[in-house]
Parts: C-alpha cells; sequence; structure tokens
C-alpha cells in the first residue's frame, strides 16, 4: 500500500522523525503523550511474536510502565545511568502498511547508536507504528520494534528503544 | 605458577582474586562445576521423542534428548567420529534419530551408535563400532527431581536429593503450587549477559541490605508512581513488586535466611501474598484441587529467591528459574526459564511474565543498577586498593540447623555459606561458615 499523496508521506515521517528525536533527548514526558492513553510499546523477544502476554518480551509496557521507567531514568541515583544512556535514531524505508478508519499501521526501519560509559552498542531492525488520529493529532495505539537480534543474550537495555 | 588456595578463603573474608583470576576459574570449572549436581532444564522442554534442549554444563556443551522409551538422557553434543557437536545449539526436534551433519553417523536417541556409512570399510581396522566409545558419550549421572533434571560430571558424590538437601523443598513446593501438581517451561527464555564473576550473582541473590541503597532509583520511581495515583487506588502488582526493594533494613533484618550444606540456601518470601483478582483466582483454583487445608499449607511456603548451588536460582512464588552460565572470569550468562502452573487460570502465567519481564528481563527497570554495582566490584576488585572482600556482618551469630543454618536476613551468612562450599569443592577449607 502507497501514501496516497507526498504530504502524507511527509507527515507521518515527520511525525516518526519527532517521535524518535524526543526519544534521544530524553524528552520522556513529551514521548509518553504520544501515546493513546491504552497504546502499548512492545519489543518481542523472539522473531514473529505473536502474543504479549503469553510470551516473554523484552519490553512489553503500557503507560503505568513507562511511566515508572521515565521516572527512573531521571533519578538521581539511577547508578546505572552515571552518565546516562546517550542514542541516536536514524530512521528510514518509511512505508505504509495498511489504513483504517481511523489511523494507519506504518514500518519503518531504524538503526540505533547507544553510548554509555565505555561501550557504543548498535541496535536495528523494523518498527511497526499502529498511529490513530485523535483531534487532528497522531497518537501511537502501538510501538512493535522486532530487533534483528532480539533473541541474543543482551546487556542491560535501559531506555526506549 | 601454583596457586595457594587455602590462603585465599577465610571463614569471614575471600581474597579478591577468587574473582579476578582466569587460572582460578578454569580450576572452578573442573573442581565446582565438574563435581556438582547442575540444572539442566525441564522434563518439559523435550516432551516427545526426539526432542532436545542443548546447554552447557561449566564449559562442556551438553544435549537433553527424550528417547523412544519416553526417558531423558543427557549426553555431550560431540559426534565421536570427528567430533561435531551433533545437533545445533537450541531446542527442536531431531525426529527418531540423531544424525550427525558431517559423514552421517547416526545414533539412538540415547546416544548408542546405530549406523554408519561405508561401514565396510571399517573391517579389519582397529575401530570398533561395537565400543561405547563410539557411541556419544553420555554425562556421568542424570537426575530428576518432580520434573527438573540435573547432571553430574562427575561418576562419585551424593546422590541428587542429598546433594539438594533443604533446598528440595523449594523444587517441591514449585511444582505443589500447581492445582495439578506439575510445571512446565513455557513463553521463551530471556537471556542476560553480565560482566562480572559468576559467585558475585549468586551473592547477592540473598544480599538484602544492598536492595534499598541499589534500587533506589526504581523503588522510588515505583513509590512517586502509586503516590500519583488517585486516592483508594489499589496498589498495581507492577508496582508491588518493584516498591518492594525500598522497604528500610529493619524489615529484611525480620526475614529468615537459610543456609545449607553445598552452598545452597533460600530467602523468606519479600511479597505478602497478592490479594488482586488474579490471585483470587489462582488460590481459588489450587483449593477446588487440593483442598482448603492442603492449599493453605503450600501457599505458607514463601519464598524468594532458591540458591541452588552453583547453578540456579528457583523463583517459586513467580514461577521462574534463573541458570546461571560462567562464561569467563568476569562474564556471566543468565537465562531465565518461566513456567506455567499446570490447572492454574491462564492469567497466574501471564502475571508469571509480566514479574519477568519487569523484574529479570534485560530491560528490567531493578537488575541494571545489580548489574552496575556487580560490575563496579569486578573493576574495583583489580584495582591495588585492598586484597580482601569482607563477609563478617553478623558472623558468628548463626543458628544451627540439620544440614544447614539459619540467620536472620540482615547477615551475610549465605556468602559465607556458599564460600564454605566453594572451598570444599576446590580442596581446601575455610573453615566453618559461623
Amino acid at each position: 500500500m502507497n501514501f496516497s499523496n507526498w504530504q502524507e508521506q511527509q507527515e507521518i515521517s515527520g511525525f516518526l522523525f519527532h517521535e524518535a528525536r524526543l526519544l534521544d533527548e530524553h524528552r520522556w514526558d513529551e514521548w509518553q503523550r504520544l501515546f493513546t492513553p491504552d497504546g502499548l510499546y512492545w519489543v518481542p523477544l523472539v522473531h514473529g511474536q505473536a502474543d504479549h502476554l503469553n510470551h516473554a518480551s523484552l519490553f512489553c509496557e503500557d503507560a503505568l510502565l513507562r511511566s515508572m521507567r521515565a521516572r527512573r531514568l531521571d533519578q538521581a541515583r539511577a547508578y546505572s545511568q552515571q552518565p546516562a544512556t546517550r542514542t541516536v535514531h536514524v530512521l528510514g524505508n518509511v512505508a505504509l502498511e495498511s489504513r483504517s478508519d481511523t489511523g494507519c499501521m506504518v514500518r519503518s526501519a531504524f538503526m540505533l547508536l547507544e553510548w554509555r560509559k565505555t561501550e557504543q552498542r548498535a541496535f536495528g531492525g523494523s518498527v511497526l507504528h499502529t498511529l490513530e488520529r485523535e483531534g487532528g493529532e497522531w497518537r501511537i495505539r502501538m510501538k512493535r520494534i522486532d530487533l534483528v537480534n532480539c533473541d541474543a543474550p543482551h546487556e542491560a537495555l535501559q531506555v526506549f528503544m | 605458577m601454583t596457586i595457594d588456595l587455602q590462603a585465599l578463603v577465610q571463614p569471614d573474608r575471600v581474597h579478591k582474586r577468587v574473582y579476578t583470576d582466569p587460572a582460578i576459574f578454569e580450576l572452578e570449572m573442573d573442581r565446582v562445576f565438574g563435581q556438582a549436581w547442575l540444572y539442566v532444564g525441564h522434563e518439559s522442554q523435550v516432551p516427545n521423542t526426539g526432542d532436545y534442549f542443548t546447554t552447557r554444563l561449566g564449559r562442556e556443551p551438553v544435549v537433553m534428548v527424550r528417547h523412544t522409551d519416553g526417558e531423558v538422557h543427557v549426553m555431550y553434543n560431540r559426534c565421536p567420529h570427528k567430533g561435531a557437536k551433533i545437533v545445533p545449539d537450541g531446542s527442536g526436534s531431531a525426529g527418531k534419530f540423531l544424525r550427525c551433519l558431517y559423514h552421517g553417523w547416526t545414533f539412538k536417541c540415547d546416544g548408542s551408535l546405530l549406523s554408519v556409512p561405508l561401514r565396510s570399510g571399517y573391517e579389519d581396522t582397529r575401530l570398533d563400532l561395537k565400543d561405547p566409545q563410539y557411541s556419544v558419550r553420555k554425562v556421568a549421572r542424570v537426575a530428576s527431581h518432580r520434573g527438573f533434571v540435573f547432571a553430574s560430571l562427575s561418576a562419585d558424590g551424593p546422590e541428587l536429593g542429598e546433594f539438594l538437601g533443604g533446598v528440595a523443598t523449594s523444587l517441591d513446593n514449585f511444582c505443589d503450587r500447581a492445582p495439578d501438581g506439575e510445571v512446565e517451561v513455557a513463553g521463551g527464555v530471556q537471556r542476560v549477559i553480565q560482566r562480572n564473576n559468576w559467585k558475585i550473582f549468586f551473592e547477592n541473590l540473598h544480599d538484602t541490605i544492598h536492595a534499598v541503597a541499589t534500587h533506589e532509583s526504581s523503588w522510588r520511581a515505583a513509590k512517586e508512581e502509586f503516590e500519583s495515583m488517585p486516592a483508594g487506588t489499589p496498589k498495581p502488582f507492577e508496582v508491588v513488586i518493584v516498591d518492594g526493594n525500598g522497604e528500610p533494613l529493619d524489615f529484611w533484618e525480620k526475614l529468615e535466611l537459610k543456609g545449607y550444606d553445598r552452598g545452597h540456601g533460600f530467602m523468606e518470601g519479600i511479597f505478602v501474598p497478592p490479594t488482586d483478582p488474579v490471585s483470587r483466582a489462582y488460590v481459588a483454583a489450587l483449593e477446588a484441587s487440593q483442598g482448603a487445608a492442603r492449599a493453605d499449607e503450600i501457599l505458607r511456603v514463601n519464598r524468594h529467591n532458591t540458591i541452588v548451588y552453583p547453578s540456579c536460582s528457583p523463583h517459586t512464588s513467580f514461577q521462574q528459574i534463573r541458570v546461571i552460565r560462567p562464561l569467563s572470569v568476569d562474564r556471566t550468562l543468565v537465562e531465565i526459564f518461566s513456567f506455567r502452573l499446570k490447572g492454574a487460570p491462564e492469567a497466574t502465567f501471564q502475571r508469571t511474565l509480566k514479574y519477568t519481564n519487569i523484574v529479570n528481563s534485560p530491560s528490567s527497570n531493578v537488575m541494571p543498577d545489580d548489574l552496575e554495582a556487580y560490575n563496579r566490584v569486578q573493576e574495583g576488585l583489580t584495582s591495588d586498593g585492598g586484597d580482601w572482600v569482607s563477609m563478617h556482618r553478623a558472623a558468628g551469630r548463626d543458628q544451627a540447623l540439620p544440614g544447614g543454618r539459619a540467620s536472620n536476613g540482615n547477615s551475610e551468612m549465605p556468602a559465607r555459606n556458599m564460600f564454605a562450599a566453594w572451598a570444599s569443592y576446590m580442596g581446601v577449607r575455610a573453615g566453618d561458615a559461623e
């Protein structure tokens, strides 16, 4: 499925780029407000994972858990954030997956560079955003991130991807 | 250079080298992991003939396979021909036979040699295909405790039941909590890489006094989250399991810690049994199956982490087992397996996964600060800033138990108890843990 026009593509890509920037700048409150009240942030543990309730995940966070994580990252005594994790997201291959009455599903590819203390890590994969129109603004009902190495052993993953 | 192990272990302190010296790590692989009963996996991971699951016991790659007669075998994942690992790492089904990819040597699911190609070429050679050395080598001993499969690389030593001692009750309670009396592995495996010696992780499992300090960021975040909710909101499960680390030191003091011979032990449960709808439905299912009196007896066994030294840590009340696999002197892999209680409502299992997602997964909000602490310990111990690691807290105040010892929750008894076992495996004496 294609975007209906250049403007629609620009608008949705712009939304995704804005979301990535909020994460890279640790603007957690603004980022959380992008979600619908029942919105889910989900990083599956295995490829093709169909279910976040009956299978463990890397991240599976509703509004409560996203808020707890954001609060923790900002605590003065979050020792594993001394220094804070720094990231940069690069998004591309933005494509419309499907359309509904209230919104759309958009797939993109992403690369994430992460730096903390002495180590640089790279993550990458595809992201599926389920977006809804609410009062003229886009909102995220689901952000699903499929890492190419989701099933690898990982060191701690602390910040939102 | 020989290592004077005796000089490194004392009853109440240990030398930093036991955490940092690669030569000592190699000795541990031989003497601790080469002797103890090690957790392999659960029988439910290989439900059908030919199903396999690979793991490592110490530095040995092994495979657990279900044979045609239903028995579960644990053998070295190595072909007796050229040495190739016969099955790929992970889990799957080999069908009725194990076939090596390299030259097609084929084995029954108990490892015995079934056929080799070009058999005629071996006539009149010194290779005798009937010799058991041309079957897949089994590990020295395998035994199961209520579906939990353990193996020992050594032919000698205590039977599994004697080895487990007082922590067998944790594995029993793990199963008893299922309305049908059985559990099964489900819902995937999480894997966390830690940059620390494996013993630091084990010691932390029963180190209550770090919680309030190390986990300040997560328990404060949880408390703030709850305070931001409308008055009268019942405390959500997610908050309960995170803000619990913020209990004051006198809370931990009152918890009972038990240590058993060979390094095992458990810590009393830190959570009051929850009364949310999911928990109530689960208790109703257990009572329907076992009767109210027996259900009450089962649920009274309220434990936080159990230590089955030196390979795993079951958590009985949230149904998971963490398997600890040392990779090198300063790298450790922890694998987290979740279990379904057979006969319990689906929501009970979903709560198990919620617990593992929030507390144990790589993205846990709790564990990164533990990992940071382990990491700083590992780095600090390589320095010349000091030679000894203290385990003095409440030394000499333990109460004797049959096959073990008990202490209050703030004692460093568990660390002393584990080092007494470690020293014994390594062939030296740390003195009494008391």
